[in-house]
């Protein structure tokens, strides 16, 4: 066990990106989640090209990782080689892949631990938590050259928690039930008692002091242990955004990262006033309505007392953020998010209207599979 | 005190409703009996000492039936055959289901197994029923035809049974699907040297096994157009879809019955013409309702009453051994020698393991033979039905072992309190 008091925070290039994507396993047969990820990775003959797969939680996700790369098109090229590395070798084994932030009919107890160290731990300390956070998420990684940086960019993200879930919203359903929530992903992960948000500390080593506290009470033994939405972290030298759904397509998940990578340098450049003590009294209010109701979500605003709709909000930010767009060579992956929350159309609307048309949760899913399939129209322009 | 019989008789002068003391145990009471303590010993043997219920069936049957203690005679045997023939039916009706060629046409190597493992066990065979046997090569291609497959109705219930999921679980579904196709096909075209060699009427020899398939297949190509149409009309999924697939299903039956075409061979066109015709998924997600577990306990009391235990001798007994080694030994190998690229050479030795069952399809089909030939078919006809009987046994466990191995098997859920 490593003493987190003297964690040290490596460098990395200001505004490098890296994506992380927990994806669904499904069967051909019925669109269930499956058992497949063991399976899948012993066959799996792939050199790392486009970044890593690996194992998650449970037996039924699989997670890619991009590799750190500069730019959003290189974070696209990665995706989509990932993408199709895997809906090729799902084909192999007679599953598909899929993207959306739940899966709409699954029975969580019908879930396996995935073999290892580290999820036999989780389940461990967790319980039936750890089947029930069969749920799939995108990570955001965004480079800073210092854990101060770090620290500053976590706050200053925090804030921005309820326009990253209404973009990416895409999980309505769960237990065969529309939830009326946007994203009902994000309730999986509050059960965690170290999910929200990261402590009110000024700089790196005040944030040492919190996890040197942490690990000598025996709360964390590690950053895993911290689910927070956005948190640093030390050994990629970045901050990463953890509150997104995973989205349906590779586009969108590109997309996302394009909005990180903008608003961070924006946020670096700025430096707008961030009052974390203030932002911590309705964090958990603000991330509730983004989850419920999306793009129609009213945020709190406690530092000037008053609520703001986020379909104000969010479209500003976007305008304002279109200067670092230009400038990071990610305008069209802007513009997109930019016509989104213009027209509120996105992954958790479309998931209902597929419902409404197939009028079942298996078509529903297989749809979303061939959604998933499709090549990233990114890499197509390039 | 008065006897019973002499009390009963005492009472029928009063009541003259009542019959006759009666003599016996009513077939169909006896055959319930039956079911329960199949029923009874399959848990037993599963809860207490983790054995396949299918055993357990089997057992119940064989010990109960005309081959041991007589208790099921052959009259009450036949008197089951039309709930086993719907039995064996929707359990084939599943495994045509699970025929996937969108699966054999994105990995071409699992058609490479399935040819080697169905084609090495027919070979393997047909040369020892014909150079160590000693059977003719009519028989001997039939004895090949009816134990190259493996054992459709053992590894779907057995997947079921321990909710297996997995990479070894649906190729040995796959490779049990194809190897039916494959032997169901061989069976046809034996049909016709049978008739050629016992009785060398070439019209039968040419028209029988057309009709056997042709009547098959349009008689699943139909019934499953007919129950996609029907089901097209209701929810995707629900208990009314439920009820159609079952209702064709045994209309497919009768319809089998009445023109006298095999009903597993049938069904199982059915289920495969479902899977492929099904392009908006009409019924693709509709499964079986659990009551087919009932049916299922039908199907292997009546199958280990069928067994002629009663001919197993020191000689048969080892020449089905013999056949059982031999086939074994080629599907194995099959499976093993083909695929390297793409699965791990452990999990394909247990897909090698777990194809092994061989049961309640190849006695159908050997009752499809002897009803032709009663006269000569029953010698030749003993290996394979022999060899059938011991795999009953050892196969559910074979299959259950390889799923379990491969980590793919769930613990039965506790009960509830």
């Amino acid at each position: 066990m490593s003493d987190l008091s003297q964690l040290r925070f490596t460098p990395s290039r200001p505004l490098t990106l890296g994506v992380e994507l927990e994806l669904q396993l499904v069967s051909l047969r019925d669109y269930d989640l499956t058992r497949a990820a063991t399976d899948l990775l012993g066959g799996l003959h792939y050199d790392d090209r486009f970044g890593e797969i690996k194992l998650e939680i449970t037996e039924s996700m699989i997670e890619v990782n991009s590799r750190p790369r500069q730019d959003v098109t290189a974070i696209a090229a990665d995706l989509d080689g990932l993408r199709q590395v895997l809906v090729e070798h799902c084909q192999r084994n007679n599953i598909a892949v899929c993207g959306g932030g739940t899966h709409a009919f699954h029975h969580w107890p019908e879930r396996r631990i995935s073999p290892g160290e580290r999820f036999a731990f989780l389940n461990e300390r967790y319980g039936y938590l750890s089947k029930q956070f069969t749920v799939f998420g995108q990570h955001i990684h965004i480079g800073v050259p210092s854990g101060d940086d770090a620290i500053w960019l976590t706050h200053a993200l925090n804030l921005h928690v309820p326009h990253f879930v209404a973009l990416s919203a895409a999980s309505p359903y769960l237990d065969a039930t529309d939830t009326g929530f946007e994203s009902a992903r994000l309730n999986a992960v509050s059960a965690f008692p170290l999910s929200g948000q990261a402590p009110d500390v000024a700089d790196w080593a005040a944030f040492l002091d919190h996890m040197a506290l942490l690990q000598s009470c025996g709360v964390a033994e590690s950053i895993k242990d911290l689910y927070w939405d956005v948190r640093p972290k030390p050994e990629y030298g970045t901050v990463e955004v953890r509150v997104c759904d995973t989205p349906l397509t590779v586009d969108r998940a590109t997309e996302l990262a394009a909005f990180a990578q903008c608003l961070a340098r924006y946020l670096l450049r700025e430096r707008p006033p961030v009052v974390p003590a203030m932002q911590a009294l309705v964090a958990r209010y603000n991330k509730f309505q983004a989850c419920r109701f999306g793009f129609a979500a009213e945020l709190a605003d406690p530092l000037r007392r008053c609520k703001t709709p986020l379909a104000t909000a969010l479209p500003a930010l976007l305008e304002q953020l279109a200067g670092d767009a230009d400038d990071l060579g990610c305008r069209p992956q802007l513009d997109r998010l930019r016509a989104l929350a213009a027209s509120h159309q996105g992954d958790a609307a479309w998931l209902r209207q597929t419902y409404q048309a197939t009028g079942n949760l298996h078509d529903l899913t297989r749809a979303a599979a061939d959604e998933f399939a499709r090549p990233s129209s990114y890499c197509a322009q390039a | 005190m008065m006897p019973p019989r002499q009390g009963w008789e005492a009472l029928q002068e009063r009541l003259l409703f009542l019959p006759p003391l009666p003599e016996q145990l009513d077939p169909l009471a006896l055959f319930a009996l039956l079911l329960v303590a199949g029923l009874l010993v399959g848990e037993t043997l599963f809860r207490r000492f983790g054995l396949s219920r299918i055993v357990g069936y089997v057992l119940a049957g064989a010990v109960a039936g005309p081959g041991v203690l007589g208790w099921l005679d052959r009259e009450t045997v036949a008197l089951a055959k039309p709930v086993a023939d719907a039995a064996l039916g929707l359990l084939l009706l599943e495994t045509g289901r699970h025929l996937d060629l969108r699966w054999l046409n994105a990995n071409r190597s699992l058609l490479a197994s399935a040819l080697a493992e169905s084609g090495l066990a027919f070979v393997s065979i047909f040369t020892f029923a014909l150079l160590a046997v000693g059977l003719s090569p009519g028989w001997s291609a039939a004895t090949a035809a009816i134990t190259m497959a493996s054992a459709p109705a053992v590894v779907l219930l057995t997947a079921q049974e321990n909710r297996a999921q997995g990479q070894v679980t649906q190729r040995t579904l796959l490779l049990t699907a194809i190897s039916c196709a494959l032997s169901f096909v061989v069976f046809a075209l034996v049909l016709g040297v049978v008739h050629a060699e016992q009785a060398g009427d070439w019209l039968n020899a040419i028209v029988h096994p057309l009709w056997v398939v042709c009547g098959s297949a349009g008689i699943g190509l139909a019934c499953a157009r007919l129950a996609l149409a029907i089901a097209a009309r209701q929810a995707k999924g629900s208990a009314a879809q439920v009820f159609i697939l079952v209702a064709v299903a045994l209309l497919a039956i009768g319809v089998a019955r009445m023109l006298a075409v095999p009903v597993f061979l049938s069904l199982f066109m059915m289920g495969a013409a479902l899977n492929l015709a099904d392009q908006t998924k009409v019924l693709a997600y509709t499964r079986l309702p659990e009551g087919h577990w009932t049916l299922a306990i039908v199907l292997f009391v009546v199958t280990g009453a069928m067994l002629p235990l009663d001919k197993l001798s020191w000689l048969t007994g080892l020449q089905a051994i013999g056949l059982i080694v031999v086939r074994g030994l080629a599907k194995f190998a099959g499976v093993v020698l083909t695929g390297r690229n793409d699965l791990p050479a452990a999990k394909r030795r247990l897909v090698g393991v777990g194809i092994q069952p061989l049961s309640a399809t190849a006695i159908f089909m050997g009752a499809e033979l002897a009803a032709i030939y009663p006269e000569v078919s029953g010698q030749a006809l003993l290996l394979p039905l022999l060899a059938a009987a011991l795999m009953e046994l050892a196969g559910p466990q074979l299959c259950r072992y390889a799923f379990k191995q491969a980590g793919e098997t769930e613990p039965p859920p506790e009960p509830r309190r």
